[in-house]
């Protein structure tokens, strides 16, 4: 109990010392600054060890399981840059971790991205009620439209101007909707910490 | 016009300082605003209502606390509307940090529900991997999550020995505050799987998973903390989400007042500039 107090006095004290940046910059919001950097880096450091390192590498590794040491041999190769005689070694981590890399990200972004948001842009206008139909076309035209801004193949003049031009209009709705679920979602960060303050620091909202 | 002159050198902290009376006042004194449900959250609980008792739903906790104010209480409430209709919660992470935010949800609720570990809910905690890992535990469980949480067999678990590969999960939901999250899910897990994924996103991601909705590939989605508190009503419990909605359209509205207050001075003072040149 007294350990979760003390916890919550230091994590109060700490974001009125982050908010006191608001009135001006001062040395209380400069420690805290460097308190949250050097707890981060401690932190990721013991998950670097403790969740990657340890139990998929050095773990079985110590099990016995020798191959494991070629993952080992190829992760040192990283670091090959440093001494220019053997330099070249890095090329074989890189390009180990490249084919892998696309080979799981275009397979999976083809199936899983490309093709289904493709389906998603074939919408009915015919059989469903106005407002479905609206809706629909509305998401047609954007993509269409959006599309031809992007077609840098050709000058932008006459038609394809003026549909490159609706095509900002559509993104510019998309910038919006983006920017105010910003200003909410920063919002919702203060609220947070207010609600923190207020009810486990102050114990004065239920 | 002497007031307009005024604004347009306000100190920036005055406005700060309209900013926090509108959050702290509200908390303070709650005015029960009324909170709307939107489609893609009624999606959510719809989803949750039509599971069967006993299906297991696996709760990705992809966060950690610089998200935990939008993503907490919707992580509750979901566990919340789950152990109410007896279903299974098989939880693990993403993100390092999001386990024991996941961790400390549970603890909360579970012993209200009367619900055990092991058999009712497990926790496998963070799983690093990202894409690739999400590709290997849908084939098979066994291949990523060898123990819990707290370092327990997770074959010694009931609900660990059930849940084999994707086949064995009803639905995903994952509370995401970025990468790896649910792009990583829905392309990969859901793609590859078929397992129906659901969401409750930060505010600032929710705009980009529309289009996942529209697609059928997420069957609902909770955007922020509005979407936490939209969830709240549903599930008839007050959390942190309804406790802060009040403060979020108070300042809402402020805000808007100084966009709008902001451009009248805006064209208030090329006005004053252009008569001052013809002048």
């Amino acid at each position: 109990m007294l350990v979760t107090t003390i916890g919550i006095w230091i994590g109060a004290l700490l974001t009125l010392a982050i908010y006191s940046f608001l009135y001006r910059d001062n040395p209380v919001y400069k420690v805290a600054e460097n308190i949250f950097v050097g707890v981060s880096a401690g932190y990721w450091a013991v998950v670097l060890w403790f969740d990657f390192a340890w139990p998929n590498l050095f773990a079985p590794l110590v099990q016995g399981r020798i191959y494991y040491l070629i993952p080992i041999l190829i992760g040192i190769m990283m670091f090959a840059p440093l001494f220019p005689k053997i330099s070249w070694l890095v090329r074989i981590p890189l390009t180990f971790t490249m084919g892998v890399a696309m080979a799981v990200a275009i397979t999976q972004y083809i199936q899983g991205d490309i093709i289904p948001q493709l389906q998603g842009t074939f919408l009915p206008l015919r059989g469903v009620t106005f407002f479905t139909a609206f809706s629909n076309l509305l998401i047609i035209l954007g993509v269409i439209f959006t599309l031809i801004y992007f077609y840098f193949s050709k000058e932008h003049k006459g038609a394809l101007g003026a549909g490159a031009k609706i095509g900002i209009w559509f993104m510019m709705v998309s910038f919006g909707a983006s920017f105010g679920y910003t200003i909410m979602a920063r919002v919702s960060l203060l609220i947070g910490r207010v609600y923190y303050l207020l009810h486990d620091w102050l114990r004065v909202v239920r | 016009m002497k007031l307009l002159d005024k604004l347009a050198v306000l100190d920036r902290r005055i406005i700060y300082l309209c900013v926090g009376i509108a959050v702290i006042v509200p908390m303070l004194i709650p005015l029960n605003l009324p909170v709307d449900i939107t489609r893609p959250v009624r999606n959510v609980y719809n989803k949750i209502e039509s599971l069967p008792e006993g299906s297991v739903v696996l709760v990705s906790t992809d966060y950690d606390p610089g998200s935990e104010a939008e993503l907490y209480p919707a992580t509750e409430a979901v566990i919340e509307h789950c152990f109410r209709r007896n279903l299974k919660i098989y939880m693990m992470g993403l993100w390092p940090a999001g386990s024991a935010l996941g961790e400390h949800a549970l603890d909360t609720i579970a012993h209200v529900h009367s619900k055990h570990y092991g058999t009712d809910f497990v926790n496998a905690g963070y799983r690093p991997g990202g894409a690739v890992m999400l590709l290997s535990l849908g084939r098979n469980f066994n291949d990523v999550i060898r123990v819990d949480y707290a370092g327990r067999p997770i074959d010694s678990l009931e609900l660990g020995r059930r849940v084999k590969s994707a086949k064995d999960i009803a639905l995903v939901m994952t509370l995401s505050a970025g990468d790896p999250g649910v792009i990583h899910w829905v392309q990969y897990f859901h793609a590859r799987f078929g397992t129906p994924i659901c969401a409750a996103t930060t505010a600032i991601m929710a705009p980009r998973e529309y289009p996942y909705m529209n697609s059928g590939q997420l069957v609902g989605l909770l955007g922020g903390l509005k979407g936490a508190a939209e969830y709240e009503t549903l599930v008839h419990r007050k959390g942190r989400g309804l406790t802060g909605m009040d403060s979020q359209s108070i300042v809402h509205v402020l805000l808007v007042l100084f966009i709008i207050l902001g451009n009248v001075i805006l064209v208030y003072e090329r006005r004053k500039k252009s008569a001052g040149r013809a002048g």
